[in-house]
């Protein structure tokens, strides 16, 4: 598969490079040390005057303090390449990342559900109350006027909306409208049934 | 360390890791500064010094373990698993459970405002 690779190699070289990154930057930082104190000590005889051994000793261990220094960042850098591959490539606790959040969101979504379920049951037994009371306090006779709840509610919604009457209430007047009958067979049913008008 | 142990805990070994190297630098620092005195501390001179080798040493080990157990593990595949279908279906069961707040909040306010009338 030819996908764009910010390293043209394979997964084992990596990691063989990886190893070998690892080895030399160790190796770099006890050579390093262990050079500096070797420095330290202060030979009797120099062959060179001995702010001339002085200087150059200075200069010596100033540039392998930063060869230490520089091994360390490397290391670091070592160490952010290993949690970079380790994130995009160890499928066992990648497998097992997904599957936990899988398992969060599913119980998340079974908990909405039921509370919903639940809900749903409570207002039912609400909804069938509040019609029974709209269904008696309306006239008891089939008038044209008559609606269905549900319609009754969106026309109120339309006349406040609409307050400046260009369209007359429809409650207010006994205006007849296009279909009274039909509107007065379900109105009959919802009556008659206890279940909830709307299904969830 | 266990094989299929989480990537949180490999990653936290990882961060110890990075804190030891930077501690590394620092014993590495002070037994030098140490040397550089007149009249040296020898205890705290090989404390330093052995805390520096050991330091040294565990990193080399934990690395070579990490390097190790991931040689075991990875392919060159991609990782092509997720999570999407079951974060779509729990962003929809919320959808429906702010709808429905929604309508009861339409019908409070109606109911309210009838008894008002």
């Amino acid at each position: 598969m030819a996908q764009q690779r910010a390293l043209p190699q394979s997964k084992e070289t990596l990691l063989q490079s990886y190893n070998k990154r690892l080895k030399d930057d160790v190796k770099s930082i006890m050579d390093n040390f262990t050079e500096i104190i070797k420095t330290a000590k202060t030979p009797d005889e120099t062959q060179v005057s001995r702010a001339t051994q002085g200087e150059q000793d200075n200069y010596e261990m100033h540039v392998r303090a930063a060869n230490i220094v520089r091994a360390g960042e490397s290391l670091m850098k070592l160490v952010s390449d290993l949690k970079q591959f380790l994130i995009l490539n160890d499928f066992p606790s990648v497998n097992e990342a997904i599957d936990q959040r899988n398992q969060q969101l599913r119980a998340l979504q079974e908990e909405g559900d039921r509370k919903l379920i639940a809900l749903r049951d409570e207002i039912s037994i609400d909804l069938y109350e509040l019609e029974e009371e709209y269904y008696s306090s309306s006239s008891s006779l089939c008038e044209a006027n008559d609606l269905p709840l549900c319609e009754a509610y969106w026309r109120l919604d339309l006349d406040t909306d609409s307050a400046d009457g260009l369209s007359a209430p429809v409650l207010a007047s006994p205006e007849p409208s296009a279909g009274p009958l039909q509107a007065a067979a379900p109105a009959h049913s919802h009556a008659g049934g206890p279940g909830p008008t709307e299904h969830a | 360390m266990a094989t299929y142990s989480l990537a949180n805990e490999r990653l936290r070994a990882l961060e110890d890791i990075e804190r030891e190297i930077g501690a590394i630098l620092q014993n590495a620092g002070t037994v030098i500064l140490e040397l550089s005195k007149e009249k040296t501390n020898e205890r705290l001179l090989d404390r330093q010094a052995a805390a520096f080798t050991a330091s040294v040493q565990h990193v080399e080990a934990e690395l070579s373990a990490q390097i190790r157990y991931l040689t075991q593990v990875a392919t060159g595949q991609p990782h092509e698993g997720s999570s999407y279908s079951s974060r779509k279906d729990c962003q929809m069961a919320l959808k429906r459970v702010d709808y429905a707040r929604l309508k009861l909040s339409d019908v409070a306010r109606t109911c309210e405002q009838l008894l008002e009338n």
